[in-house]
């Protein structure tokens, strides 16, 4: 049951206060602010910080709400066709627009110190506000096509802060292939809407949820649920589109933090969440999920163990970790997802922003440089970092713990073991790759560290008190977050039991710790211990390293599939068709006219004997046909 | 449909301020730049002015045909003078104020023969103007023909880049639609036994055969889908737009290739809707084509404004779509989306243009670093960039969503195509984007200026359409349904 | 009448042949202006012909008629000779043809 609010009701008020207050921001930046870096920043911030006012309030007031509200207008009417927006307050958008605005805030108080000084600093805050407004509108969408519009549009503001720093070809490049990536699922997402509204006849959340889907063809249900999930896939970097996040991570580190890990890239996760009764209708799409989840956790996960470059081993691990949460939702357990999500974005953000304040100290993202120029001193930043790496891990008792715990659980619940076990390994290389960086970057080889004379520049400075400060909030939620599973499970589910779905068994979660810890120790056997020559296992065999270095050659493929068959065969087929068979037939053709015509005026050569003769010849056949 | 008629004749009014700016320019001394182009810009805005009250003005709830005049003129032949606007022809309206002004402003630093330009795209607009109102055959007939003759001058005199052999392309295909289009005008006319040229008459219900409709339409669709790009008739429109100095492309390509597709619409499927279903199928296969091909055809291309043109065939190719789906829907879908286009690809060109007066190239490969020397010029080039992607809360998103949606209710398969064409329409302008605006800055053009406040003022009002219509679609949505629906109810 | 009219016709055909194919073949405009007269006057040879075979004055005067327009058209013409000749030095009819096809552009 819903109830439908109207537009004075504090909650829808509060709601549109909240969304639009980011995007009054943006306007402002670029339609007079922009030269004004201080005044640009302060609009931005003060706009996310009326949204994270106005999310903290609606999840306090609804916290004990018994419907979902619904708001809703009309934003186009054709015929058919009718496209409405408003909003829709139920536990999950609730829940998500706080985690977004919480991370939103945090961020853009962080930026405050790292993207000082920057050119572009206006443009920055500029395109933060664009990405909050859009965020925050997908989260709280009531229609598919008004989350699909927003999906499109923190798409955009992805590209636009992935290739912020457009002077570099990497930079450029990695937004445009984000776009173009998350664009070829987006296709999918909209061909599944389309099939949606053509089966169901409305593309309203609580309808689809509900009464409407029941009504639809079995087939159908599940053709518009693999192709919606094709939208997950691209944005939520899945197999096998999963090869953008990594490259993504040019942009600069928080706006990796905040939308390359914690909400963007989570949205598809949300989608999945808020479309969870519908897809659940479906076994064979949830199947087909469950198995894209599983692969792109652990294909991610080697490429982890290999890179060197600090940003991208978190890319990896958030492509894993989504990987996890769609396993946890395909499993059946509508809590393990989300909640995954909500500590993940917690303990993420803090993994990003931690390596920011590394990187903007010392200007490197090579994990083995960091540790040569003593990437160790900066304290607050590697204690932080270590806390949310053992989050990642998940190590009791921090957050990722509890949420990888019932994803664990979900996955015990299904008939085949296969799923179990392999989120059994996947633990176990998360803890490995996070904690082969922590004990790079810790425990430099001696004969590698730099002198003291190169202390260089920054080394001096940490974290300013503008970053000091989300890192400490982040830390705080990510050792308090996991002890909220059971409030947080009433206020999803109404029912404080799912959060430990599927049957009990006691040795599960002691297995999760048993394999996190060997995971740890083996990266300390590696990596950590005095005597070690910082090699993993994985590069003992440089086959295998390389196949993980270059992400199982998917890259390559693509760049194939574009080049060979899109570059070469098809644009070039239509290219030449344009040249060779279109204008080049219409050029003879008009040569041929001009050719024949000149036959013709060849009659009209202007020589008065050759008409003369004409005429003469003509009179006398004439003559001749009237005698005859 | 009820038909309003107007106590004032504010369509007439628009005629006549085309008119009598073109007779002030062409009766100012040629030495006088800055005066003709001071007339041409109030003139221009006077039209814009106009339309705008129009637009407004038209009264939704009463629909039908308003601000209707009509003076017989030749009644032995049944030729009359007879304009009115419906919820199909404001749009265009509109459109074809906002173009013209912006591209009027955009030309404010011409130099070369500038009396003679500013006089021919009056000219220009003049024919145009008139066809989006024109309700009688003949005129609408006239005012096409008027419309396409300053083109040839315009390109060849102005332009660049083989501007002769674009010119006489481009005229020799508009003129060949043309040879089609009047004998089926005849045709219909004659086959009627009416002895008028008056579209409302004509369209009349049981007036023609349904075999009568199906031969006269084809012609139709021809000889006004070659002035819309319609695959394979497309071939003029990009060495037509690459030729072209800015100003001609923007209205050319915002205008009048819409003055093609709006003819379908309005002499062919309003004269023969029995032609317009039986043919309809095989539209859509073509459109299909032309967005499918006109994406793939830009991946190779080398030239900035051979990208756009190639976009534009795709973009017209969703109108044509939209056409093909004989719902209400489509239609809708379709005049949003040639609205959207117009204005699209009036800022593409106009950014295009100014990169290419600083720069003087439009080798994608020469550019690069733009954004760093020329922010605000690459700004609007990437606004109008992320509107021909189709993003969302800029206008031609919504057009193109709407026909997705009702042409995949009525051909999947078609729909699917088009659907998965945005993925490669988003790889092939961003590429260009790359190329030209991105990377680091170029030494080459360092030292050139930025836009100035001056032509800033164009974009600006173009950029700020796009953004309006993309946030409140229903503006342009509740005027076209208040056309489209009655229409299509009154088919048989 | 002694001579038979079908005879006068024979030779004002005759005439009239070699003033055809003088006025086509020769490429001197005085030559063909020569034919066009000799063409013309096997006209009014016919035309005396017939008014003698049917003693009417018709043909006579036409005849009369003739021979005025000839030498009308005798005057203008040398005149038009003689300009022609003045202008390109020449009074074949070759020289002034200028009426060639153009290469077209497309």
């Amino acid at each position: 049951m819903t109830t439908t609010a109207t537009l004075s009701d504090p909650n829808v008020a509060t709601t549109l206060a909240a969304c639009a207050a980011p995007l009054l921001a943006f306007a402002a930046i670029f339609l007079g602010a922009r030269r004004f870096a201080r005044l640009s920043a302060g609009l931005s911030i003060g706009a996310v910080t009326v949204s994270l006012a106005g999310a903290v309030f609606l999840l306090a007031a609804n916290w004990h709400a018994e419907a979902p509200q619904v708001f809703s207008a009309s934003w186009l009417v054709s015929d058919a066709v009718r496209i409405p927006v408003g909003v829709l307050l139920d536990p999950i958008s609730l829940l998500m627009m706080t985690v977004v605005a919480v991370i939103c805030f945090l961020v853009q108080i962080y930026s405050l110190g790292y993207m000082a000084g920057d050119p572009g600093f206006s443009r920055y805050y500029g395109f933060m506000s664009l990405f909050a407004w859009a965020m925050l509108s997908l989260t709280l969408s009531s229609s598919l096509f008004q989350l699909y519009v927003f999906w499109e549009l923190v798409g955009l503001s992805s590209y636009l802060l992935i290739g912020f720093w457009y002077e570099k070809f990497s930079a450029s490049q990695a937004g445009k292939k984000a776009f173009v990536m998350t664009r070829a699922g987006d296709v999918a997402f909209m061909l599944g809407l389309f099939v949606l509204l053509v089966g169901a006849g409305t593309l309203d959340v609580t309808a689809v949820n509900g009464p409407a889907a029941a009504r639809m063809n079995p087939s159908l249900i599940t053709l518009s649920a693999l192709l919606i999930f094709g939208g997950i896939v691209g944005k939520s970097a899945q197999f096998p589109l999963l090869t953008w996040l990594p490259d993504a991570m040019e942009g600069p580190t928080p706006v990796s933090a905040l939308l390359h890990s914690a909400t963007m890239v989570a949205a598809g996760v949300f989608l999945f969440a808020r479309l969870f009764p519908f897809f659940r209708q479906s076994p064979a799409a949830m199947g087909v999920f469950l198995v894209i989840g599983t692969v792109s956790m652990l294909l991610s996960s080697t490429m982890a163990m290999v890179s060197r470059d600090i940003k991208q081993v978190w890319a990896y691990s958030t492509i894993s970790q989504l990987g996890f949460m769609i396993m946890g939702l395909a499993a059946g357990s509508f809590f393990a997802g989300v909640f995954h999500l909500t500590t993940h974005a917690g303990f993420k953000a803090l993994l990003f922003l931690c390596s920011g304040v590394v990187i903007h100290a010392l200007d490197t993202n090579d994990m083995f440089e960091i540790a040569r120029k003593k990437g160790r001193r900066l304290k607050l930043a590697m204690i932080c970092m270590t806390l949310a790496a053992a989050a990642l891990a998940g190590i009791p008792p921090l957050s990722g713990f509890f949420s990888k715990e019932s994803i664990l659980a979900a996955l015990a619940a299904l008939d085949n073991p296969i799923w179990l076990a392999a989120a059994l390994l996947g633990v176990l290389l998360t803890a490995y790759y996070a904690f082969r960086l922590i004990f790079i970057i810790l425990f430099p080889r001696p004969e590698l560290v730099q002198p003291e004379s190169g202390r260089g520049h920054g080394s001096g400075h940490g974290a300013g008190t503008a970053m000091g400060s989300a890192l400490v909030v982040l830390a705080a939620a990510t050792l308090a977050l996991g002890f909220a599973a059971a409030p947080l499970a009433r206020f999803l589910s109404g029912d404080p039991a799912a959060a430990h779905p599927g049957p009990h068994l006691p040795w599960l979660p002691y297995a999760g710790i048993g394999l996190a810890a060997g995971g740890l120790l083996l990266a300390w056997f590696e990596f950590g211990r005095p005597a070690a020559d910082q090699k993993g296992f994985v590069e003992r065999v440089p086959a295998l390293a390389a196949l993980f270095a270059n992400r199982w050659y998917i890259d390559v493929f693509y760049a194939r599939l574009i080049s060979r068959l899109v570059d070469r065969g098809l644009a070039w087929l239509c290219a030449k068709t344009d040249q060779r068979v279109i204008d080049a037939g219409l050029d003879a053709a008009s040569k041929h006219i001009i050719r024949s015509s000149g036959v013709l005026s060849a009659l009209q050569s202007g020589m008065i004997q050759h008409r003369l003769l004409v005429l003469f010849a003509v009179v006398v056949m004439l003559g001749l046909y009237f005698i005859a | 449909m009820p038909t309003v008629y107007a106590d004032i004749p504010i369509l007439s009014a628009i005629l006549l301020i085309c008119l009598g700016g073109l007779f002030l320019i062409l009766a100012t001394p040629r030495k006088e730049a800055a005066r003709i182009k001071k007339i041409s810009a109030v003139s221009s805005g006077l039209t814009l002015a106009a339309a705008v009250y129009l637009f407004f003005a038209y009264d939704r709830g009463v629909g039908g045909l308003q601000f209707a005049e009509k003076i017989s003129w030749i009644p032995s032949l049944g030729i009359s003078y007879f304009n009115a606007v419906d919820g199909f022809s404001l749009p265009m309206l509109l459109l074809t104020g906002i173009v013209f002004f912006t591209g009027i402003l955009t030309m404010w630093e011409l130099t070369e023969r500038v009396k003679e330009f500013f006089a021919l795209v009056f000219l220009l607009v003049l024919g145009v103007y008139g066809l989006f109102m024109s309700l009688d055959l003949f005129f609408i007939f006239v005012w096409y023909d008027v419309s396409l003759f300053p083109m040839y001058l315009l390109i060849a005199v102005w332009g660049s880049t083989r501007k002769e052999y674009g010119a006489m392309k481009l005229t020799l295909y508009l003129l060949a639609g043309s040879a089609l289009i009047l004998p089926a005008l005849l045709y219909l006319v004659v086959a009627s036994g009416l002895d008028t040229f008056d579209l409302l008459q004509l369209m009349d219900p049981g007036t023609f055969t349904p075999a009568q409709q199906r031969f006269a339409f084809v012609l139709f669709y021809i000889g006004f889908g070659i002035l819309a790009g319609v695959w394979p008739f497309h071939t003029w429109s990009p060495v037509g737009h690459v030729a072209a100095p800015t100003a001609v492309s923007m209205i050319h390509a915002g205008v009048l290739m819409k003055i093609g597709a709006f003819g379908v619409l309005r002499v062919g499927i309003f004269l023969c809707p029995e032609g317009w279903k039986y043919w309809a199928e095989l539209m859509g296969l073509l459109a299909t084509v032309g967005i499918v091909y006109g994406v793939l055809a830009g991946l190779r291309q080398t030239d900035l404004k051979y990208v756009i043109g190639y976009s534009s065939v795709s973009h017209m190719g969703i109108v044509g779509l939209g056409l093909a789906t004989v719902t209400v829907d489509g239609l809708n879908g379709a005049v949003y989306q040639m609205f959207a286009h117009g204005i699209m690809t009036a800022l593409f060109f106009s950014s295009v243009g100014y990169i290419y007066d600083k720069t003087h190239t439009k080798a994608i490969a020469e550019l690069g670093g733009l954004s760093k020397t020329m922010p605000k010029a690459s700004a609007y080039f990437i606004i109008a960039a992320l509107t021909g992607v189709g993003v969302p809360c800029l206008a031609s998103f919504w057009g193109e969503l709407v026909v997705f949606i009702s042409s995949f209710r009525v051909y999947p398969l078609y729909g699917t195509l088009a659907v998965g064409a945005l993925a490669v329409g988003a790889l092939f302008i961003l590429r260009v984007v790359q190329k030209t605006c991105y990377g680091p800055e170029n030494a080459k053009w360092a030292h050139l200026p930025d836009v100035s406040f001056g032509l800033a003022i164009p974009r600006m009002i173009l950029v700020s359409v796009i953004v309006l219509f993309g946030l409140f679609p229903s503006l342009l949505f509740d005027m076209i349904r208040t056309a489209s629906i009655p229409f299509m109810a009154g088919l048989p | 009448m002694i001579v038979p009219y079908s005879h006068v016709l024979a030779l004002a055909g005759i005439v009239f042949l070699m003033g055809m194919v003088c006025t086509v073949t020769r490429r001197n405009l005085i030559m063909i202006l020569l034919g066009l007269e000799i063409m013309l006057n096997a006209g009014a040879l016919a035309l005396v012909g017939a008014s003698l075979r049917w003693m009417s004055m018709d043909g006579q005067a036409m005849a009369l008629f003739i021979i005025v327009v000839a030498a009308a058209e005798v005057s203008v013409g040398l005149a038009l000779i003689v300009c022609v000749y003045r202008r390109t030095g020449s009074v074949d009819p070759n020289f002034t043809e200028t009426a060639a096809p153009e290469k077209p552009s497309v």
